[in-house]
């Protein structure tokens, strides 16, 4: 009887097993969150907080070895409302071995800060650096069509990528008039005609694939609505970026280096400033830019486990707004981070972060921010 | 999970020394190819710490180097490589 049940348990299991070969379709449900405890000193005012956790959930869907769809959602607490986003949604195929198009909401390979290194699981400090994120002044994610791909130049490697998407709205100061001037890279809707065209070549210059140089460029005729004043102002942006990552036996361990610079021209404009009840036409010359430069170190050679898995981060970032614009602004900041990784995908964050910001969303003078994080990012 | 990210980062040398040298087809120019191993290593380190074989099943490998590709701009000589290293080496 016991033999008769097990004959039939084993056959049933071996038929249950062929269900769980591959299928030919794909899915995959991944994503990141963080959470954490920040204090922050503004100018003598503090404040502190809990964060309350981040959680962006992707959808990795591959139909086959050329067609794929990406998808990430964002839910964040601001305040105490749930905001969601949808960080990108599109849609992929591989052309062939040097050409892949893309299509739908994308990350721009506008240097590579956002596409490749924000996540908070790969960011190696809490915050962004200055000149990327809100307000900041480097396109992110758009809605478009791209082509790219990569070559073997046997030994370096040459990789680009080309985009055509709705581009930016100028902001003309009727909604917020401490902003006239600035380029929203946020409003995903057309507003006009033109598209803004962009594109990035990195170059990998040794075999080893350690060190990648990339140029971005960035451009549009218009970002002003159809009929409105505004929509001969153009804009034209670019950016170079640098990594370099190697392991180095005689330090213990690798050393990352991470940069970019970008630089925004923005054609010059009327804007309007309602002093007493007047309003007062001012313009100003609307260039911008933003640099940052970080090095990190990982002792993973280190004969300590403990030490393995620590990681020192040192980062310094500038923003510079236009000089006569409501948010003229000449910001350093020097952030600082004691990493501890848990995994590959885990990480606990502790750093310093001083900021020394003149100018400012109508504010005159020097505003000094010094902060304290502790932040904690997982990937699964 | 801790132990493996340090076996991950502290095997990767013996692996790249140790399969570092695999000779190309004959046909061509005697050119000394990188094994998927050493590319692993080198390549999959430049953004994030990189992932060690055992993390994912080759289905899950499939789909996150058809992503990786895409995202991070390889050339399909590294990518296949890296993938028949990881789904291998799991
Ligand atoms: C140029 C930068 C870059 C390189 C090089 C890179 N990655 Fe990634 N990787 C990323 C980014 C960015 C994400 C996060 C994707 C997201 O959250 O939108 C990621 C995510 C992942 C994930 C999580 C699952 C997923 O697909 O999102 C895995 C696993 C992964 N990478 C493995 C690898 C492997 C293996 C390699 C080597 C072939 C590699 N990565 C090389 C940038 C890179």
């Amino acid at each position: 009887m016991t033999l008769i049940i097990l004959g039939l348990g084993s056959s049933a299991l071996a038929q249950t097993y062929n269900t769980f070969e591959p299928s030919k379709t794909q899915f995959m449900l991944r994503g990141y969150g963080h959470t954490g405890f920040e204090y922050l000193d503004t100018g003598g005012e503090q404040e502190s907080t809990f964060l309350g956790a981040t959680f962006a959930p992707i959808f990795l869907y591959k139909h086959s070895d050329k067609l794929m769809f990406e998808a990430e959602l964002e839910f964040e607490l601001e305040g105490n409302e749930l905001k969601t986003g949808l960080e990108y949604a599109d849609v992929m195929y591989v052309l062939n071995k040097h050409m892949t198009v893309r299509a739908g909401k994308f990350l721009l390979p506008f240097g590579t800060f956002m596409e490749r290194l924000h996540p908070a699981w790969i960011n190696r400090l809490p915050s962004r650096p200055l000149g990327f994120g809100h307000d900041g002044i480097a396109p992110a994610s758009d809605i478009g069509v791209e082509l790219r791909g990569a070559f073997d130049l046997g030994g370096p490697k040459l990789n680009y990528a080309v985009y055509v998407t709705n581009g930016p709205r100028i902001k003309d100061g009727s909604e917020e008039p401490e902003e006239a001037g600035m380029l929203d890279f946020g409003y995903y809707e057309d507003v006009n005609l033109a598209k803004a065209l962009g594109g990035r070549i990195g170059l990998l210059p040794l075999s080893d694939s350690s060190m990648e140089w990339g140029i971005s460029a960035y451009t549009t005729n218009s970002t002003g609505a159809e009929d409105s004043d505004y929509k001969d102002v153009g804009a034209f942006l670019w950016a170079l970026d640098l990594s370099y990552v190697k392991s180095i036996t005689p330090l213990q361990g690798v050393v990352d280096i991470k940069a970019q610079y970008n630089s925004s021209n923005v054609d010059t404009a009327t804007y309007y400033e309602i002093e007493d009840g007047i309003s007062e036409p001012y313009s100003f010359d609307n260039q911008s830019s933003s640099f940052y430069t970080q090095l990190s170190y990982r002792p993973i050679m280190s004969g300590s486990d403990f030490m393995k898995q620590l990681e020192f981060v040192g980062r310094y970032s500038d923003f510079n707004a236009p000089e006569g614009a409501e948010w003229e602004e000449k910001s350093t900041q020097y952030a600082f981070g004691l990493n501890y990784w848990l995994s590959w995908r885990s990480v606990v964050k502790f750093s310093y972060q001083t900021t020394k910001m003149e100018g400012g969303h109508d504010s005159d003078g020097t505003t000094r921010t010094n902060g304290l994080f502790v932040h904690w990012a997982i990937g699964f | 999970m801790a132990s493996i990210m340090v076996a991950c980062s502290s095997n990767k040398k013996p692996i790249a020394t140790d399969t570092a040298t695999e000779v190309a087809g004959s046909e061509v120019d005697f050119k000394i190819e990188k094994s998927g191993a050493q590319l692993w290593g080198e390549v999959c380190n430049r953004c994030h710490i990189a992932p060690s074989p055992a993390d994912y099943n080759d289905t899950d490998w499939e789909t996150i180097s058809l992503h990786m590709r895409v995202r991070a701009n390889l050339t399909e000589e590294e990518i296949t490589k890296i993938e028949s290293f990881l789904k291998s080496a799991n």
